[in-house]
């Protein structure tokens, strides 16, 4: 019975119905939607830097992260590379060795990363070969060949074809220099990569840094990437305590934090909103319950309980908070949802996301209809919770003064 | 006249108490979060930039043609002598220092990394952009035989460096050799200018002159002035002056940070829109009601002589007052949240790591500006405004006889 009611209640007073529904409905969907594009833009954002270069799973020496030194190198790679043959969820597994050196050319001397990589395993752990410009990507017969961002040729004013020596410290500390022929140049959009960053063939770099066998670190491409963390703690578990293990959320932890710092900012921004709603769907609610004052006074004095007015009451909010949110739920999944199937794109704010060392403009939304739910949730709470003190403050009158309440 | 008006507006909302406490308390409250959004959000593209300014690009940069898109020893500023000469003389400017600086690679016993070698002079430095006040570790000098040198936060954290340690710096030389010098790290900054922290190496401009074997010329000659507002005619100045010299505004050696304040800029305008939209609406709910309820009342007033221009004049005062009383609480607690922030800083240091990768400081002090103040009034009596004129011709329409008559 309460429930015909508070529905015929709810038509009665149609204008504040439609105004709360329209209200509830639209922050409803501005929450799930923000909340789509924070998660989406944040997860999109991770990802891409995470495959450009420093890949979802990262096995160091122990003590490598901290001081990367030469004495805290991975010295038997073959052994790290036996022990993890046929480990479940590992999809590709490659070895890197990472240097710094200085290159010159005819007329320049730039600081830059000088890498030895697998150029056939690489492929399949970053987006290296991907990013190719110019020229061709790297082959493991390459001798004296180098693969380099764009923003390092151009500083050293090389093109493909073009020579550049190197001078650098091998891996038993001895002093190294080749002359390189530029094979293909790079660029992957991370500015800051693109012109530091520099890549040989392993068997070459060995022979030249004294390196065979050792490795800075191995990068682990997992066959499930969402499983990276736990697979780097059973990697860890496998190898013991000579090495470390570490998932992107470890190697990345600023990345992490600070995309979790611009959800609280967003958030943040949206409570300010919620406050405003808050308040407007509580002075309607008042503004409804008052014009019915006398009709709440005939009721109690024919009878209705106290607990039956506010039942019937609160029936109705909840009611207009259901069709709200559910509503709104839809309108802003459905937003999410097209915006996960097509990425928004923002070209002109190229400029800022390469400050934030970001190589992407598309951004697409996260569709996840669990989120969706959780927000659905709190925005149902916050709505019912709106209408709580107008309900109590009518409830609170004596059924004579307010049959002649004016 | 005026005073009866209001005395009937007043009592008609006293009437109605708890409503109209709602409707003051809703205003301030969104007014409060809004200034509040705005003082810090405006506080942190503000620092950025300024760190920009105060540690690399001042306002002004100038640099010799062909530099910008070529760095090298080649392209230097030799009539620094002059420019010194006009800018020591200009009454807008309120510094400016010398750099000379080059491509490098920064090794230690175990680790080496590129990086960019900045010949400074302490002393103007200091002056210019206050860089001792980023210094995190060690002291800001170069030591008595100027060997010391000072590096960014991140290339230390990255290079594995402490003070007293030594680094060994090499560039390639004006004669295009690669020559090198060892040094002992001095001081340790944190400018929160990512590229800095990243890669920088401040040495004694001297020692940076042997280095590269550069006896004269500049690579940056940077400008702070006494203002912001002369910035585009200091820049006319001296390209009258140099017109073979770049000089470039800072917002255009980093135009993402320009980037950032427009874009910060346009979206506390669509927040202020969409939170007194909303508010608006809920004054709006109320005046409606008030207007609707009260149509026996003004019928009343209208059949005994009331002019509608005295009774609009009600509805009007009412609705200001309910505004304005919403202004002025939401300014007085907002302003008072912001001074509180503008004083003591927002300490974010819990996200340190994540606030650092956007380069943005862990501190962040609020920015107050009568600005705020000044669109959120028009905002709030505009909003108050529009939502009485829909009430009013619904009042208009409706006939005073058929009011009185009505039940």
């Amino acid at each position: 019975m309460f429930f015909k009611i508070a529905v015929r209640n709810i038509f009665a007073y149609s204008k504040r119905s439609i105004i709360t529904v329209l209200l509830l409905s639209c922050t409803t969907a501005l929450l799930v939607f923000s909340t789509a594009y924070m998660d989406g833009s944040h997860g999109r954002m991770i990802q891409s830097s995470v495959e450009i270069y420093p890949g979802y799973v990262q096995i160091t020496h122990k003590g490598f992260r901290d001081n990367p030194s030469l004495e805290n190198l991975i010295f038997d790679a073959g052994k790290v590379r036996a022990s993890l043959k046929d480990f479940p969820g590992i999809a590709v597994l490659t070895p890197r060795f990472e240097s710094f050196v200085l290159f010159s050319s005819e007329e320049k001397a730039v600081g830059g990363m000088f890498t030895g990589i697998d150029p056939e395993k690489e492929m399949h752990v970053s987006r290296l070969a991907a990013s190719l410009k110019q020229g061709s990507y790297l082959t493991s017969n390459d001798d004296a060949q180098v693969y380099m961002g764009r923003e390092l040729a151009k500083r050293l004013k090389v093109g493909v074809g073009d020579q550049v020596t190197f001078v650098g410290t091998g891996a038993d500390y001895s002093f190294a220099a080749d002359t390189l022929t530029v094979k293909g140049i790079f660029q992957t959009g991370l500015f800051d990569f693109d012109s530091r960053a520099s890549f040989v063939a392993k068997p070459y770099f060995d022979r030249m840094m004294a390196a065979k066998n050792i490795a800075t670190h191995f990068i682990v491409q997992p066959a499930d990437p969402s499983q990276a963390e736990a697979l780097a703690a059973a990697i860890g578990q496998r190898l013991g305590p000579e090495y470390e293990s570490a998932s992107w959320q470890q190697t990345m932890a600023g990345l992490v934090q600070a995309m979790r710092v611009d959800s609280i900012f967003g958030y943040i921004t949206l409570g300010i909103i919620f406050i405003v709603i808050f308040f407007v769907v509580m002075i309607f609610t008042l503004l409804v319950v008052y014009a019915r004052v006398r009709e709440i006074g005939i009721l109690r004095a024919v009878g209705t309980g106290p607990g039956q007015i506010f039942s019937m009451l609160l029936l109705e909010s909840v009611l207009l908070g259901l069709v709200s949110v559910v509503l709104g739920g839809l309108i802003g999944g459905s937003f999410a949802y097209y915006f996960h199937i097509n990425p928004i794109v923002f070209t002109s704010f190229e400029e800022q996301f390469k400050q934030y060392g970001l190589a992407m403009t598309a951004m697409p939304t996260d569709f996840a209809p669990l989120i969706i739910l959780r927000d659905m949730a709190v925005m149902f709470v916050l709505s019912v919770s709106a209408t709580l003190y107008p309900i109590f403050k009518v409830n609170a009158f004596k059924p004579i003064e307010a049959i002649h309440h004016v | 006249m005026f005073r009866t008006i209001c005395r009937i507006a007043w009592a008609s909302l006293a009437r109605r108490l708890s409503r109209s406490v709602l409707v003051v308390v809703m205003i301030s409250m969104s007014l409060w979060g809004l200034l509040l959004m705005e003082g810090i959000y405006d506080g942190m593209t503000e620092q950025m930039i300024s760190n920009a300014i105060r540690s690399d690009s001042g306002q002004l940069s100038l640099f010799a043609p062909g530099f910008r898109e070529d760095p090298g020893l080649n392209r230097l500023i030799m009539q620094d002598g002059e420019i010194t000469e006009l800018l020591a003389g200009d009454p807008r400017v309120k510094s400016f220092v010398r750099r000379l600086r080059q491509d490098g690679l920064a090794a230690t016993a175990h680790y080496s990394r590129g990086v960019m070698i900045y010949g400074v002079d302490l002393a103007t430095e200091k002056r210019q952009g206050r860089l001792d006040t980023y210094l995190t570790q060690g002291e800001y000098s170069f030591g008595e035989k100027k060997r010391g040198a000072i590096i960014g936060a991140r290339l230390a954290e990255k290079l594995k460096v402490k003070i007293g340690r030594k680094l060994i710096v090499s560039a390639q030389n004006s004669e295009q050799e690669v020559s090198a010098v060892a040094l002992t790290i001095s001081g340790i900054v944190r400018t929160n200018n990512m590229g800095l922290d990243e890669s920088a190496v401040f040495i004694d401009m001297d020692k940076a002159r042997e280095l590269f074997m550069t006896p004269a010329g500049v690579s940056q000659i940077i400008v702070i002035l006494q203002a912001e507002k002369d910035i585009p005619a200091v820049q006319n100045t001296l390209g009258q002056h140099f017109p073979t010299l770049q000089i470039l505004r800072w917002d255009e050696l980093y135009p993402a940070l320009m980037q950032g304040r427009v874009m910060m800029n346009g979206f506390n305008m669509v927040m202020s829109l969409l939170i007194f939209g909303v508010a608006g609406l809920g004054i709006f709910g109320v005046m409606l009601v008030s207007v609707l309820e009260r149509l026996r009342e003004f019928g009343i007033m209208l059949a005994i002589g009331t002019s509608f221009a005295q009774v609009r004049g009600i509805i009007f005062t009412e609705s200001f007052i309910l505004g304005f009383s919403g202004f002025v609480a939401g300014s007085l607690l907002g302003g008072a949240t912001l001074f509180y922030f503008y004083r003591h800083g927002l300490d974010l240091t819990i996200f340190g790591e994540g606030l650092e990768e956007f380069g943005m400081d862990v501190i962040t002090y609020a920015v107050i500006r009568t600005s705020y103040f000044t669109t959120a009034f028009i905002a709030v009596m505009l909003a108050t405004f529009v939502s009485v004129l829909f009430p009013l011709r619904l009042l208009k329409k409706s006939n005073p006889i058929e009011a009185i008559n009505k039940v």
